[in-house]
């Protein structure tokens, strides 16, 4: 390959990006263009995987998304790892696998690695496939019972009924890696706490301070990918929907958009506009109940009650112009299933004046609660660069310092047209995250208030259309950060292939990155301050 | 230094008035569909088709609801492709678990006032969760009436349990369950949990709760509204009657006249 | 006429027996006769020494006359028979216990060679305690250090044996040399190297008054293991085999308070309020180290070595406090804290014995001494373990157990301060008397961590996973000094009379009866001048025990004051007995009558619903004295290094390695720099090695010249 760093370096004037490919990539590298050049497809072989990535990250400074596998044909798969940019197309890297050679070269220790490190580990666990290199493989989300060899992402696996189950290894234990004299690790979990999402910590520590903690994830694993295919697509929105309850308007938005960009629909700008509005609602009850969380956990009663009378308002407010508390059953492939009435914009409005104005009361008197900050402040911290290597998304990396937001990279539904701001903070320290909700809360509700002062009349949803067959990208900014929801759609217009990467779990894996080195107490307190729901990790 | 006690008590009371009046405030509950007896077949056949989970049946000329399948999709209820279904906008959905008698499954007069709660996330996405969180909130104030939430399963008297049950949580969940001593409850919340929701049964999930315990009460709704959740504690205990599981076009639901 | 000293003499004539049949007897039963014989010394020295405390007839023997030196005279008063007392209540469960415990030395070590030092070591301990004149003293110490050495050694071919008998040693020798010249310089004034003829000397002056004290003071001190001298403890112990240890810790170290007490307080006691606050103040500074370090150490022979330290100190804080009040002229209170100080020299040998002897149960059933690795012992091994909790809940000072009296009786006598006159004086005794408090508090910590860690939760490794119960022969003395610990904890009523005893000959007056006033024996109280109507008022108060089947003086320990305080502090821990076991009974019966219709199920742990909690998820040693370790970072200055092993990227650590490492307070501000001084003092004298045999001769030269010059203008 022409020296990748060069290539880049000395870039002539004008050149386009697909022309930057062509001359610096190899020529068993194809270029091809797709979707009025939005995407870059780059076909290889798996041996040039690596040179690649290395070129896309470290030199053009591109963004991991995701890493779709799909199984075409029995034993055949093909590989797509999806980048972003701002400014630039996206960038398909694609190549084939047969089954006999199934091994494909580890990325994790490259530029952004980390990144794809739970992306190959699940690939493993749930196709089968060997990422050479990767130092820890399997026991990802199939826990220690899953008979080995079965693989439930593969076309041959029957979803239906569960596999006969092993008895597990009697000293099998989780893996642990600080040596050191009266060194032991504090489980947590996976039942534990008041009202917790179910997962497993293991804190180690020699009395102070966690030193290494690996959170073990994936007890809510649902399988939402596999029982997603042959389903028609209204009803594999269902599980769009539903895999996430809390971010559910956000998910079903990035499968509608999926369907939509495959079937080649146009929304409609009421409905569009009306998208933007709910999942801006959306965002802003989901930051009030990730504050409520944070103060609940430093236990500042009143706080916590006071942000959680605002969060269940938000809540019924919901409930009021949506018809259903977590807006379930409100998006569809071509628009909205419900419109917004008169009487209901006049509600949303004057509801909005009154929470906003409680939201930066309860934020002022956080800023001046001294012990409250203290356990805030300076704890939990992600460093920008960390931040960026594991490729983190959403209000926690923009407390880090990464301001990466898909509705100002590539922005969809209304959002071109409302002039929103996106905070960043630098510490990356849990009052950083903290002050992130907060503003992202502001400015959700000044967008819902922009959008309901120039709604477009029209209609709510594209007249009747047909779904066809093809594969998509739907990109979304969730509450918690970037989602991208992958849908291939067969000739008989089902489900082939769904695949979603949550934002939760792109974060969840830098979570043990805030945890570290700091002491037990803090631990409950950075976990509230991330305010990352395991169903959506999951899935 | 903020001063949150005059911010306290600047607020007010917010709590609901349930269980001692009923509650109508808007939004404390989206409704769920409900059964009756409808005059046009065309009509029930239209509801039966457009719900994908099979809780609307065609029964007796009228529409049957199994309220355990709903997951509120809320299509019923839309009016674009044909006519809505009967709705019912109320809250008290808890029900007693088809194959335990409700003399049994009711705890004893002791807890009616002090009822410790275990709460168990089987794999349920966040929006029960969330639900049941708001049970603290001063809204709701379970704490007025009585219940408790409890870390430990060894002080807990009820189960309450949300979610398919995923593969990883069934060990977990047994062993939660066995931890808690006599006289024991399970309340299971959800459509998921009650019959597997969308998720289940597969692979990787079970239909619901009743695969893996003895379920006592359940709360259908996706995901049920916390009142809801209230009034299934307050059956579990035998302050409050409790609804049908399945609602025939005969029946009259609870709360309307 | 009292048996004593024909009981003494059978007691050497068993050592000399013990000596010959160790050498003789085939190894296969040498322990057992070595428990044998040692058990049968240790019962003839408890005899003659109880009949010593009992009847108030000193011994004296006169031996043969060394030339220019003076005769050999063995003497033995009441302190002595005390000392001797605490030395026999160890030596038979120590003997016993060596019985089942050294037979594990068989292959590699000689034991023939142990059963000779052992007797030795006996029979020179006594010797010191009933030595009458400086010679004998400073023959039966050497024979005891070098013995005590040798036994230390005893597993030679570990290679920090040696390091640890060196050092040992040579603090040992150094104390030794510091004592040869205190005696030397007392001896002087007095004309004679006889005790009783330096008793009776006139005073000193005051420099030499001080120099006889410190020199004292620091060569007894290395005995004791007081700070700053004690680096050589936390070293011999964990080497030495565990009875030996037992016997270090609760014999030897006693030596040194013996020393202490005999030549301060006794042979020439001290002049001004400065020794006494001296010996105060090291003694809580001791003690506080002692336990700081005691809490964060997870091998328990060098745990309980540090506490040695620790008791010791409390012990000497509570002389230097009888000292302080002596020479201010209440010889009331210091009697009062003499006794406290010798009641808790008597229950540290005790309990320090029961712990010694139970840590080598544990370690000679599973195989380790670290905390870190044992856990779960309490279900397979019952008997042990709950002796062992017998050992702990005195030494942490809980009631009703010995440790609180003597504990409570110190820290009593030192509020008593407020009878001096100098503020100085007052403050420095709150300070030490809060030191002293702290480290109450934090033996607490460290003694629940020992059997928490040591004995609950589960094992850890695969050594406690296999413990069996201990045999007969090591629960025995187990159960023995747990008994002790119990009765001198709920009768303390009778102890203080007999520590009285070997206490009033130094503070000339009977504190006893102040302490234990004799409610039921009224010849006693007219002898003693007890008003009638304080007898009167807490006559009820000082129950008697069991009408007159075992009359006693009473169950309260108080200290009567005078008109217008009758009373100034009390407290009975046989009451306290009684009201906890009262409690303890009403609570069992309602649990049982509240429960009686409700069934009982078992289940495992809650583990947050885990497949299995494995033994390293649970809290360990290091772990749960780290907030001590992290609170005391100033005096500790742990030394923490980190290094990891990354796999592929840094992302992926396989390993992350954490070594701690912690050099002792002493260590880094006294001995190291001592040593330092001394090697380049040394470096520096090395100069004069040139290597030239002509040098070399001159230097004799030189040095014949300077040595005439002053022989020839000394005279």
């Amino acid at each position: 390959m022409v020296m990748l760093e060069q290539a880049v370096e000395h870039r002539p004037e004008g050149e386009s990006f697909f022309d930057l490919c062509r001359r610096t990539l190899d020529r068993r590298v194809l270029v091809s263009q797709a979707a009025e050049a939005r995407i870059c497809r780059l076909s290889c072989s798996p041996r040039e995987l690596p040179e690649i990535w290395q070129w896309l990250t470290r030199y053009l400074d591109f963004s991991f998304a995701t890493l779709v596998v799909d199984e075409i044909a029995d034993g055949r798969w093909s590989f797509s790892y999806l980048f972003y940019r701002e400014s630039s197309p996206w960038v398909y890297l694609e190549f084939p696998l047969e089954a006999p050679h199934a091994v494909v070269p580890s990325v994790v220790g490259l530029h952004k690695g980390p990144a794809a490190d739970w992306h190959e580990r699940e690939v493993e666990d749930l196709f089968g496939v060997t990422f050479e290199a990767h130092p820890r493989l399997g026991e990802f989300i199939l826990h220690e019972d899953w008979p080995e060899g079965v693989n439930p992402m593969r076309r041959s696996f029957d979803a239906r009924h569960p596999p006969v189950h092993r008895d597990p290894d009697p000293s099998w234990q989780p893996p642990t890696v600080v040596e050191a004299v009266g060194a032991f690790a504090m489980p947590i979990g996976p039942v534990f706490s008041d009202f917790a999402e179910s997962a497993h910590f293991l804190l180690e520590t020699v009395g102070e301070d966690v030193i290494r903690t690996i959170p073990r994830l994936f007890y809510k694993y649902r399988g939402v990918e596999k029982i997603a295919e042959r389903q028609p697509v209204d009803r594999a929105l269902l599980l769009a929907e539903r895999f996430s309850g809390t971010s559910a308007f956000a998910h079903g938005l990035a499968f509608c958009q999926a369907v939509e960009n495959i079937s080649g629909v146009e929304v409609p700008p009421r409905a569009r506009a009306l998208r933007s509005l709910f999942a801006e609602l959306e965002r802003l009850r989901h930051h009030t109940a990730v504050i409520t969380g944070i103060c609940n956990s430093t236990a500042l009663a009143i706080a916590t009650s006071q942000a959680a009378l605002i969060e269940e308002e938000l809540l019924r407010l919901t409930c009021e112009v949506a018809g259903h508390r977590y807006l379930f059953g409100l998006v569809r492939p071509g628009g909205l299933y419900r419109d917004l009435s008169e009487q209901m914009q006049e509600r949303l409005e004057k509801a909005l004046d009154g929470i906003a104005a409680r939201l930066d009361q309860l934020h002022a008197s956080l800023r001046y609660s001294s012990s409250f900050l203290d356990r805030l402040e300076e704890v939990g911290i992600i460093s920008t660069e960390r931040a960026r290597s594991y490729g983190l998304v959403g209000p926690i990396a923009r407390a880090s310092g990464v301001p990466s937001d898909l509705r100002k990279l590539f922005p969809y539904a209304a959002y071109e047209s409302v002039d929103f701001e996106v905070p960043t903070a630098e510490e990356g320290d849990g009052y950083a995250r903290l002050r992130v909700f907060f503003f992202e809360a502001q400015q959700s509700v000044f967008t819902v208030q922009a959008i309901l002062s120039a709604l477009p009349p029209g209609a709510i949803s594209a007249a009747g259309f047909t779904v066809r067959p093809g594969a998509a990208l739907g990109a979304v900014e969730a509450p918690q950060g970037a989602a991208f929801h992958w849908l291939r759609i067969g000739d008989d217009g089902t489900v082939a292939r769904y695949r979603t990467t949550s934002p939760a779990f792109t974060n969840w894996h830098g979570f043990h990155l805030a945890a570290e080195n700091f002491a037990f107490q803090d631990f409950p307190i950075i976990l509230a301050s991330f305010g990352l729901s395991n169903a959506e990790c999951d899935r | 230094m903020a001063n949150w006690v005059l911010q306290g008590l600047r607020t007010g009371i917010k709590t609901s008035s349930y269980p001692k009046r009923p509650d109508s405030s808007p939004g404390i509950s989206p409704g769920r569909p409900s059964s009756a007896e409808l005059g046009s077949r065309a009509e029930v056949e239209g509801l039966v088709q457009r719900c994908p989970t099979g809780a609307i049946l065609a029964q007796n000329g009228g529409v049957a609801v199994e309220h355990g399948r709903c997951v509120h999709c809320m299509r019923c209820s839309q009016t674009n492709e044909g006519a809505a279904a009967p709705w019912d906008q109320n809250y008290e959905w808890a029900a007693d678990a088809p194959d335990i008698p409700a003399v049994v499954s009711r705890l004893e007069r002791e807890f009616g006032r002090s009822l410790h709660i275990r709460f168990l996330d089987a794999g349920a996405c966040s929006a029960c969760v969330s639900e049941a969180r708001q049970l603290n909130n001063p809204y709701y104030n379970m704490h007025r009436l009585g219940f408790f939430m409890t870390p430990t399963p060894r002080n807990a008297d009820v189960l309450l349990v949300s979610g398919p049950v995923s593969d990883a949580m069934r060990l977990p969940l047994r062993k939660t369950y066995d931890a808690m001593p006599e006289p024991k409850r399970v309340l299971a919340i959800g459509a998921c949990a009650i019959s597997g929701g969308v998720f289940g049964p597969s692979f990787a999930a079970a239909g619901g709760v009743s695969e893996a315990l003895p379920v006592d009460v359940m709360v259908p709704g996706c995901p049920p509204p916390p009142l809801a959740i209230l009034h299934g504690l307050l059956v579990l205990v035998g302050r409050k009657p409790a609804a049908k599981l399945v609602s025939l076009p005969s029946d009259k639901v609870i709360g309307q006249s | 006429m009292s048996v004593a000293p024909q009981l003494l003499g059978l007691f050497f004539v068993s050592c000399v027996i013990g000596a010959v049949c160790a050498v003789a007897v085939p190894l296969r039963r040498n322990s057992f006769v070595l428990a044998a014989i040692g058990s049968l010394s240790a019962l003839l020295i408890l005899a003659a020494s109880a009949l010593l405390l009992a009847e108030n007839s000193p011994l004296r023997f006169e031996l043969w006359y060394v030339l220019g030196l003076g005769r050999l005279v063995f003497s033995a008063d009441q302190l002595s028979a005390l000392f001797l007392l605490a030395a026999g209540l160890v030596f038979l469960p120590v003997s016993i216990f060596s019985g089942v415990y050294l037979p594990k030395y068989r292959k590699h070590y000689d034991l023939r060679y142990f059963g000779v030092l052992y007797h030795l070591l006996l029979a020179s301990i006594v010797l010191i305690l009933i030595a009458g004149d400086a010679i004998s003293f400073l023959i039966s110490w050497e024979f005891m250090s070098i013995a005590s050495y040798l036994l230390v050694n005893y597993e030679y071919q570990r290679e920090d044996s040696s390091h640890a008998g060196f050092v040992m040693l040579a603090m040992s020798e150094a104390g030794t040399i510091a004592i040869v010249v205190a005696f030397i310089l007392a001896a002087r004034s007095a004309g004679s190297l006889d005790f009783d003829q330096i008793r009776s000397a006139g005073r000193l002056s005051e420099g030499i008054g001080w120099a006889v004290f410190l020199l004292s003071f620091f060569g007894f001190g290395v005995k004791a293991g007081l700070v700053p001298v004690n680096s050589w403890l936390p070293l011999a112990h964990p080497v030495a085999p565990t009875n030996v240890s037992a016997l270090l810790s609760a014999v030897i170290v006693n030596l040194g308070i013996y020393g202490i007490v005999r030549f301060n307080l006794d042979l020439r006691p001290v002049a001004g309020i400065g020794p006494g606050l001296i010996i105060l103040v090291v003694g809580s500074i001791s003690a506080l180290i002692g336990i700081l370090y005691a809490t964060v150490q997870a091998e328990m022979k060098r745990l309980l070595a540090h506490s040695t330290i620790e008791n010791m100190g409390i012990v000497a804080a509570g002389i230097g406090a009888a000292m302080t009040f002596q020479t201010s002229g209440h010889d009331l209170i210091a009697g009062i804290a003499l006794i406290a100080a010798l009641y808790h020299l008597i229950n540290h040998s005790v309990y320090k014995a029961l712990l010694f002897v139970g840590t080598g149960s544990v370690e000679a059933s599973t195989g380790t001494r670290d905390l870190d690795q044992l856990g779960g012992l309490a279900r397979l091994m019952p008997w042990t373990s709950a002796l062992f909790l017998v050992g702990v809940l005195a030494i942490s000072a809980l009631p009703p157990l010995n440790g609180f009296v003597s504990e409570w009786l110190t820290l009593q006598t030192i509020l008593r301060s407020a009878a001096l006159s100098s503020t100085a004086v007052k403050i420095t005794f709150a300070v030490c008397g809060a030191l002293l408090a702290l480290t109450a508090g934090l033996a607490v910590t460290c003694f629940a961590k020992v059997f928490a860690m040591g004995f609950l939760g589960m094992p850890r490794s695969e050594g406690a996973r296999r413990a069996r119960e201990a045999p007969l022969g090591a629960r025995a003395p187990l159960a023995l000094l747990a008994l002790c610990c119990i009765l001198f904890g709920i009768l303390p009523t009778y102890v203080i009379p007999a520590l009285g005893r070997a206490v009033s000959p130094l503070v000339h007056t009977d504190a006893s009866v102040a302490l234990v006033p004799p409610f039921f024996d009224t010849a006693l109280q007219q002898q003693e001048n007890i008003p009638a109507k304080f007898v009167a008022e807490f006559h009820d108060l000082g129950a008697q025990v069991g009408g007159s089947v075992l009359p006693g003086r009473g169950l309260v320990v108080l200290h009567r004051g005078g008109e217008t305080n009758p009373v100034v502090f009390a407290m009975s821990t046989f009451y306290m007995l009684f009201a906890l076991a009262l409690i303890l009974a009403i609570v069992f019966a309602a649990f049982q009558f509240l429960s009686r219709r409700q069934g009982l199920k078992r289940g495992a742990a809650w583990d947050g619903g885990l497949r299995h909690l494995r033994p390293q998820m649970t809290y360990t040693a290091t772990g749960f004295s780290n907030p001590v370790r992290v609170v005391f970072e100033v005096i500790l200055q742990p030394r923490a290094g980190e290094d990891s092993v990354e796999a592929v990227a840094q992302h992926f650590r396989t390993a992350i390695r954490r070594n701690h490492s912690e050099a002792h307070i002493v260590d880094r501000l006294a001995l190291e720099p001592l040593v330092l001084a001394v090697q380049r003092l040394a470096s520096v004298a090395r100069k004069m090695h040139v290597g030239n045999v002509n040098a070399y001769a001159a230097y004799v030269l030189v040095a014949i010249l300077v040595v005439l010059v002053i022989g020839a203008t000394a005279f």
